[in-house]
């Protein structure tokens, strides 16, 4: 029933925008229909400790994901961007916005060319996900890193980039600087605390829940606004390095009237992206923080973790076919006081992907994906379930794609 | 690509409506003004640029400067063109004075910009042929970007040289009717790291027909601009 109602909320979509179509407005989209089998405990999308997406008990034909994509350009160095999203699960809204921000993007005058958002938007962090939507370009799972990224955060505020057009000026590639100052995103760090990472691309949006008991990410708890700091470098069309660090500057002490906590959660983040020609592409990404709140106790010392989690992919393209292979391993230690439970959730894991797809046309993909996680995980006990597990999960999507009025 | 170089008027016959008088007239002026230049008979040259391995080179421009001094540029209409998300052709040669055309015949719109010394200009959003031409009007070398999708890349090399070309998809560039003569001929390109020096050469041009060989000692320049996706979104 979702899937029937998820596909005439598209077509009626489509059908409207294409009326409207022109150059000042675009629109891009995809509809993910899968069919999954899962081998392994409850996923934690319905109250397990598995660290993927689907479960014995929620697989089969689903749809992966449906989503919209607007782009009206105001003026010639603003335009609106929004990413309207259904996962088609228990989802407090069926329907909800993932992003939504202005994009200020001036011509360049010299070398140097400034640009602003102004809204709800990914922190430039990920070079998996480089697909409209976010989407994984190389499969259908992001990393680890990725995974708990579109999980847990969405910039919400204002992000200004300063970037030096060397490649246009006879160097050898791109420099940017970005920084960011926002809000509303204090309970980022709890899902990584309750489960630790996951291998998912469930990602979070703006209005919903995720997880069970479910989590709502994107509330304002302390006032206190947040930052992140960033540099690219692009080197020629091979290589691109980004590195960032975050830090939501949250008070752990703080709580709202409604129940959400405040997380202080950092963390840095280094990745490079190497294409040495058209076949291959290498990508590598590390991320360490940690994050802390308050304990339930007032005289008990703060909940404090810390992370780490990395992958190396590779991939390869020829014609209309790609093949990527992914290592992720991930790890999360409490250093004080047990969060939610009486063992402690330290976790130690690795995975695996394998993931092929096709492009027969230019609005049609195929992707079958092979994710194998084995971790240990504590808290595991409280469910009867053994520590250490190691689930796999097949999946086949077909996606159709389009963009209408570009 | 085709080569680009000042025409004389020997290649462009009266069109047949002028009547026979007139055009006698027209041919007797054309050749008394020819050959009172100090060249009296043309020449073909051919000019072949390869690597250091021995392949092609492509989209490399040239341009020869007479000895005796230049005449006047005579400026040209160009176009350049976008198309799947890129400039074609990715080096243009004009003539100073010459004016661009922008058509954008893509699926998408652009925002074409220089900010190049030698021309700064901005083409606001659009698609299809919405803006007039730019005049180039300046020698050097101007770069265009997109400021929707920076793999967008291209060169346009305004040139004050009487005779230029860019070489072909077997770096050879051919400039027929050529005056005889000494000239300066210089290589030009985006992706050629060779010594600028190594790059510039006198030839004198004696015999109907001379090829002149530009062999590259280093390797070129990979592309500076991050590589074109057809669905790349910027996160």
């Amino acid at each position: 029933m979702r899937l029937v109602l998820a596909a005439l909320w598209m077509v009626l979509g489509l059908g409207c925008v294409r009326a409207t179509a022109q150059s000042s407005f675009t629109l891009d989209g995809d509809l993910d229909v899968r069919w999954g089998h899962t081998s392994g405990e409850t996923s934690f999308l319905n109250g397990g400790y598995g660290l993927l997406r689907f479960d014995p008990e929620h697989d089969g034909l689903v749809l992966g994901r449906a989503f919209l994509a607007p782009t009206w350009r105001i003026t010639d160095i603003v335009s609106l961007h929004a990413v309207i999203d259904t996962y088609g699960d228990h989802n407090r809204n069926p329907v909800d916005l993932s992003e939504c921000y202005l994009d200020i993007k001036p011509f360049p005058s010299s070398a140097l060319r400034w640009r602003a958002k102004l809204g709800a938007f990914y922190m430039p962090i990920s070079l998996e996900n480089r697909g409209p939507g976010w989407t994984d370009v190389y499969s259908i799972t992001p990393s680890a890193v990725n995974s708990w990224i579109g999980e847990e955060f969405r910039t919400i505020g204002a992000e200004f980039e300063i970037r030096w057009l060397g490649a246009s000026s006879g160097y050898l590639g791109d420099l940017a600087l970005v920084g960011a100052v926002y809000g509303w995103n204090e309970p980022a760090g709890s899902l990584l605390a309750e489960q630790g990472f996951t291998l998912s691309d469930r990602s979070s949006t703006l209005f919903g829940y995720l997880s069970s008991p479910p989590i709502g990410f994107y509330h304002e708890v302390d006032r206190n606004p947040g930052y992140y700091a960033g540099v690219s470098w692009h080197h020629h069309d091979r290589l691109e390095i980004r590195a960032l660090h975050y830090d939501n500057r949250a008070d752990p002490y703080a709580q709202t009237l409604s129940g959400f906590y405040a997380w202080h959660t950092q963390f840095n983040s280094a990745g490079a992206r190497f294409e040495p020609g058209e076949h291959w592409t290498f990508i590598a990404q590390a991320l360490d923080g940690s994050t802390s709140t308050a304990a339930d106790e007032p005289d008990e010392p703060l909940f404090l973790m810390r992370y780490r989690a990395a992958f190396a992919l590779a991939s390869f393209e020829w014609n209309k076919e790609r093949v990527t292979a992914r290592y992720d391993e991930f790890h999360t230690h409490q250093l004080t006081d047990y969060y939610g439970g009486e063992a402690p959730g330290n976790q130690d894991g690795h995975a695996w992907t394998l993931a092929f797809t096709y492009e027969p046309s230019e609005h049609w993909q195929l992707l079958t994906e092979w994710v194998r996680a084995r971790s240990s995980f504590p808290p595991r006990v409280e469910l009867d379930e053994s520590i250490i597990q190691t689930q796999s999960q097949f999946q086949l999507a077909v996606r159709y794609r389009f963009d209408l009025g570009s | 690509m085709s080569p680009i170089f000042q025409q004389s008027a020997t290649r462009n016959p009266p069109r047949a409506r002028i009547g026979m008088r007139a055009g006698a007239i027209a041919t007797w002026i054309t050749l008394s003004c020819f050959c009172a230049a100090p060249y009296c008979v043309a020449s073909n040259l051919s000019i072949e640029v390869f690597d250091r391995n021995g392949h092609s080179v492509d989209q490399a421009m040239v341009e020869l400067v007479p000895a005796s001094g230049s005449p006047a540029p005579v400026p040209k209409p160009a176009v350049m063109d976008q198309k799947d998300k890129a400039f074609t052709p990715e080096v243009l040669a004009v003539s100073v004075g010459s004016s661009v055309d922008f058509p954008n015949n893509d699926s998408v719109s652009h925002q074409v910009y220089s900010f190049s010394a030698a021309k700064r200009f901005q083409l606001p959003l659009y698609k299809g042929q919405l803006h007039p031409p730019v005049i180039f009007d300046t020698p050097g070398l101007v770069v265009l970007g997109c400021n929707i999708h920076d793999s967008m890349v291209g060169y346009i090399y305004v040139t004050a040289a009487p005779f230029f070309g860019t070489t072909d998809a077997h770096g050879v560039l051919a400039l027929k009717d050529l005056p005889k003569g000494d000239y300066r001929i210089t290589l030009l390109s985006p992706y050629i790291t060779d010594d600028a020096s190594s790059l510039t050469r006198s030839v004198h041009i004696e015999a109907d027909s001379t090829t002149e060989r530009f062999q590259l000692k280093l390797p070129l320049r990979t592309r500076p601009e991050p590589r074109p996706r057809r669905r790349d979104w910027d996160y």
